[in-house]
């Protein structure tokens, strides 16, 4: 659908596109610029990660991407649509899926379908595509089993599924996690992390998961780093991780396995960066 | 304790009476209501109890379970009956010490608010047993409809409704938490009168409503981000339908409201 022909070259079109997007917090003291001059654009299909360390405006920058904040400067179009134009803004809104950090504070309902059929009945969707929308969004986040239960008594990890398949209910074409795992024990974190790469892959789902958690960043098709405001760099996992004096610049702490594996290159024993603990094995196994 | 609330008191069965619209639950409760305060006489309450018992046998709820409902209220019970025994003194005395007198008149009148105060519980619990609480607040925005042309906001109100009951578990959690967090502390909330128990309580009002803001910042960002507002043709997954079940729900409710509304005014002599 969002294939574009165009004198005979197929292009993916990019599903979000921000340009020169800066954002500024006004106060009684002044301006505050949380965002300065950021440009990045989301494809159909790719696994983004933005990482940053606290405070450096990337829940702001998350806000911009679906009108929930709109830019001081610059501009932020989904599909070629601003979201200055308050007349798309829902439809903007329902194809940008946002999930935000606590679970607790973004449901509405007390049984959870009622929850996840929320968006949709705010599209006006009728009543019968609802509730195929909901079975399809439970079973994407494989908690189907617990359609008619109430959020209250399920873990972090699931009460966060079940936001990601409230979102879903709206048919997004991209997922913005803000910090979605960051409230998280490691095994919900896990959970989360496993929904989301599986939408990905199986659904083809574009992702922005944004987190101050280097290891949920390995598998990436691209991190955006940001400071202070600004995306200062943008690569593959390998390069940015591969650069130990951007992450100590940015005070971002590497994954464990990217820690040894640089000891060890420094010492001379490894000629490649290693990112996942398997690459790093393999790569202490060739050594002897 | 806590966990319980999150569903109401929700006992799901899938009977008839689960089944039914909420709209004639919600007028079942106005008749309940009115019932149990146009009772008059002991046969009134035999038939109310008669009606009672049959809707519970209908829901398929455990009996048990229902009276359950009434511990809440016991202290209440108790306390009326108390009131009553002693300072109704129509009738022959029965038994007196002092200045308390026991009439025979009484006795009767202390067992029809009994009979009154459960049977009042008993009802309206058996519509929260029966109906989630998503469903009591649609039948009621339906209820409310016509306000709409009056411009009161009556989507609104059902959503704000909906989401302060979702959200009373979730703040009795994390009164419990500042609770300890203040107990950790030394904080003392058993001891001394009640202006020191009062004072007491400052601490711990004070976090929660710091926090209920701010989860109310984040819910409303939330709310956004799923397009609320996003048009006024809102749409709902569960259509209510007005069924046989529910027409002849009706007629038994307005048959039973008319025979006890009967024996107050002394058309029947019961």
């Amino acid at each position: 659908m969002h294939i574009f022909k165009k004198n005979g070259i197929i292009s993916i079109m990019k599903i979000l596109n921000a340009e020169n997007v800066s954002y500024a917090y006004k106060s009684e003291e002044g301006e505050t610029l949380a965002v300065r001059n950021v440009s990045l654009s989301i494809e159909q299909g790719e696994f983004v990660v933005l990482l940053g360390h606290n405070g450096c405006g990337k829940s702001t920058l998350a806000k911009l991407l679906n009108g929930l904040l709109l830019p001081t400067e610059g501009t932020v179009s989904v599909y070629g649509t601003p979201t200055t134009d308050p007349k798309k803004i829902y439809e903007i809104r329902s194809k940008v899926g946002m999930v935000f950090q606590n679970p607790d504070n973004q449901t509405v309902a007390s049984i959870i379908e009622d929850d996840i059929a929320f968006g949709p009945e705010n599209l006006g969707v009728n009543g019968e595509e609802i509730s195929r929308r909901v079975e399809e969004a439970l079973e994407a986040v494989g908690m189907l089993a617990y359609r008619k239960g109430t959020p209250f008594k399920l873990s972090g990890g699931q009460k966060q599924r079940i936001a990601i398949a409230s979102v879903l209910a709206m048919h997004p074409d991209v997922l913005i996690l803000d910090e979605s795992t960051a409230m998280l024990d490691p095994c919900g974190r896990q959970e989360v992390l496993d929904t989301v790469r599986h939408l990905n892959r199986e659904k083809n789902m574009a992702v922005l998961l944004i987190t101050h958690y280097m290891d949920e960043a390995l598998s990436a098709d691209r991190i955006l780093v940001m400071e202070q405001g600004e995306i200062v760099r943008m690569g593959s996992p390998k390069e940015i991780f591969g650069d130990i004096n951007l992450i100590k610049e940015c005070k971002l702490e590497l994954p464990i396995s990217c820690k040894i594996g640089y000891a060890l290159s420094q010492n001379g024993f490894l000629t490649d960066t290693c990112l996942t603990d398997e690459e790093l094995v393999e790569a202490v196994c060739r050594l002897s | 304790m806590t966990r319980n609330v999150a569903f109401g008191q929700y006992y799901p069965t899938g009977s008839v009476i689960h089944r039914l619209d909420p709209r004639t639950k919600l007028f079942a409760g106005v008749v309940f209501i009115v019932c149990a305060f146009l009772a008059s006489s002991y046969w009134a309450y035999l038939i109310c109890y008669a009606f009672l018992f049959s809707v519970v046998l209908l829901s398929k709820i455990p009996p048990l379970q229902v009276l359950k409902t009434v511990k809440a209220v016991l202290a209440i019970v108790v306390v009326s009956v108390l009131i009553n025994l002693f300072f109704y003194d129509e009738g022959t005395v029965l038994f007196s010490w002092w200045k308390i007198k026991i009439t025979d008149g009484g006795l009767l009148y202390a067992g029809k608010m009994v009979l009154r105060i459960m049977f009042l519980v008993l009802s309206t619990s058996m519509i929260t047993l029966t109906s989630t609480p998503t469903e009591l607040t649609d039948g009621l925005e339906k209820i409310m409809t016509p306000l709409k042309y009056l411009r009161f906001p009556v989507h609104d109100v059902a959503i704000i409704m909906s989401i302060a009951l979702r959200f009373i578990p979730t703040l009795m959690e994390e009164t419990d938490k500042i609770i300890m967090a203040q107990k950790a502390r030394g904080a003392s909330f058993d001891h001394g009168g009640i202006v020191a128990r009062a004072k007491a309580m400052l601490p711990i009002l004070i976090p929660l409503f710091v926090s209920a803001f701010r989860r109310a910042d984040e819910l409303a960002l939330a709310l956004d981000a799923r397009c609320y507002n996003a048009t006024e043709a809102r749409t709902k997954m569960k259509v209510l339908r007005f069924t046989w079940a529910d027409l002849t729900a009706f007629l038994v409710l307005t048959a039973c409201l008319t025979i006890t509304a009967l024996i107050y005014a002394g058309v029947i002599p019961l």
